[in-house]
């Protein structure tokens, strides 16, 4: 057979190929042959990841630190001036009545929160590609882990359970485009949804167009529609920016969770996440 | 193309694979990572051919598809296609220097990316992430280019080697 026609047999076949693939992945649900192949490799992967990311870690933090290098002075400088500028909004009762309420609130959330029941699990893995943001962790189906189970640290929340295999899961962070999160303002009580955006920060999409957004406000998950318990931390809103006539409005939120520094998390499974949309899913 | 070389291209794909969901996750910076099996399918392409180039793109993107929570045979094809265009283009370009894989890498990785995003947008997939130039596609292109400075001569050098072997073995007298 002439190379050249050998050569358009194999290319039209590997088209072909992905192109099979592509409509069975799309048109099989969640327990079909290919997400069952594809949660059993992540399951035999996420040990040499792991390892890997062991062994890497402080050759990536080294890298991180020179980047960051030229920036800290800078930073130091404007930490100078948010700490001087605090403590003249420190002699401000008004405000710092506000701040201690807010305080009080987070508090007292962390005291329900023992009531949560958690299972613990390490980060083992990142998402190889650019256009997402996720993480693997080694914890399953066979620890009770299950798909839209919330993900936190100590520091609030910071993703969602949306793969299960069955001694790793996959882990969409709250900064991930494609996640949406109920949240609430702990200061108004105004309720929306915290979307990411693929970048270091969120946006606030308000329910009321109207409601009164801050620099400062405290964003917990809402717990409307069920998959997360309401009250976890979120982040803290840092700007909120007027768009033109027609458009809304950006409230920028910055999560409190450090991802770069996550190495451990908890999964909540109790209470376990339960929608309508859910039940109906099942 | 021999059966040495063909198990040479097979051992620099799983070679990549293992680097690229190992190693790359933790080099990331600025959100984005280097794709070594992009990066190595266009290095095929500009040794080999558009064709060996979109094999070792399908195989590449494959395994990746299958080790990643996401649409499986997106990767795969988007890498074939990347990979095959690699090998098209580099007709037009008379020089066989750095600069054509570099080049190559550049464009392919900005189409790849594109045409990944393309097809998950025909498939109807809700919530895809935006199509981010400055912040994702010329980050990940440039990062790509920094891999292909590395990736490139070492696969030359095994090529020569290749070639230096035949000619040794053609040579009277030769073993």
């Amino acid at each position: 057979m002439p190379s050249s026609r050998r050569n358009r047999i194999i290319l039209i076949v590997i088209i072909i190929v992905c192109i099979s693939m592509v409509t069975f992945y799309v048109r099989e649900s969640d327990t079909g042959p290919l997400h069952k192949m594809q949660n059993f490799f992540l399951d035999l992967f996420s040990p040499i990841s792991n390892f890997f990311s062991k062994i890497f870690r402080p050759v990536k933090d080294g890298i991180v630190n020179l980047f960051h290098l030229p920036s800290l002075a800078k930073e130091k400088r404007e930490l100078q001036k948010e700490v001087a500028s605090l403590r003249r909004q420190a002699g401000e009762s008004k405000e710092l009545e506000a701040e201690v309420e807010e305080f009080k609130r987070l508090l007292h959330w962390s005291e329900e929160n023992a009531q949560l029941d958690t299972v613990g699990a390490d980060i083992v893995g990142q998402s190889p590609s650019n256009w997402q943001r996720l993480m693997i962790v080694n914890k399953g189906s066979s620890s009770g882990v299950k798909k839209y189970m919330s993900v936190v640290t100590e520091e609030g929340l910071a993703g969602r359970i949306i793969s299960v295999g069955s001694r790793s899961s996959v882990v969409q962070l709250i900064t991930d485009s494609r996640s949406g999160m109920g949240a609430r303002d702990l200061r108004n009580r105004e309720t929306g949804i915290v979307e990411g955006r693929n970048e270091d920060t969120m946006r606030f999409v308000p329910m009321n167009e109207e409601a009164v957004m801050q620099v400062g406000d405290v964003m917990v998950t809402s717990g409307l529609g069920g998959t997360s318990p309401p009250g976890i931390a979120i982040g803290k809103v840092t700007q909120v920016k007027k768009r033109s006539v027609g458009l809304a409005r950006l409230v920028e939120v910055k999560p409190f969770v450090r991802f770069s520094r996550l190495d451990k998390v908890l999964i909540i499974i109790t209470p376990e996440p339960e929608s309508v949309i859910l039940k109906e899913a099942q | 193309m021999s059966r040495n070389r063909q198990l040479f291209l097979a051992g620099a794909v799983l070679l990549a694979f293992i680097l690229q969901i190992a190693v790359m996750p933790q080099l990331k910076l600025f959100g984005v990572q280097p794709d070594l099996i992009l990066v190595v399918a266009v290095v095929v392409a500009v040794q080999e051919g558009p064709v060996e180039g979109a094999i070792v793109g399908f195989c590449g993107g494959m395994m990746m598809d299958i080790v990643s929570p996401q649409v499986m045979g997106v990767g795969a094809f988007s890498e074939t296609v990347a990979a095959f265009l690699a090998g098209m283009l580099k007709e037009f370009f008379m020089t066989y220097s750095i600069l054509l894989p570099v080049l190559l890498v550049f464009i392919v990785t900005i189409l790849e990316l594109s045409v990944n995003q393309l097809t998950l947008l025909m498939l109807g997939q809700e919530n895809l992430p935006p199509f981010n130039v400055i912040g994702v596609i010329l980050p990940s292109a440039l990062y790509n280019v920094l891999a292909v400075l590395v990736v490139y001569p070492v696969m030359k050098r095994f090529r020569l080697t290749r070639k230096e072997e035949s000619l040794r073995l053609a040579k009277p007298g030769g073993r």
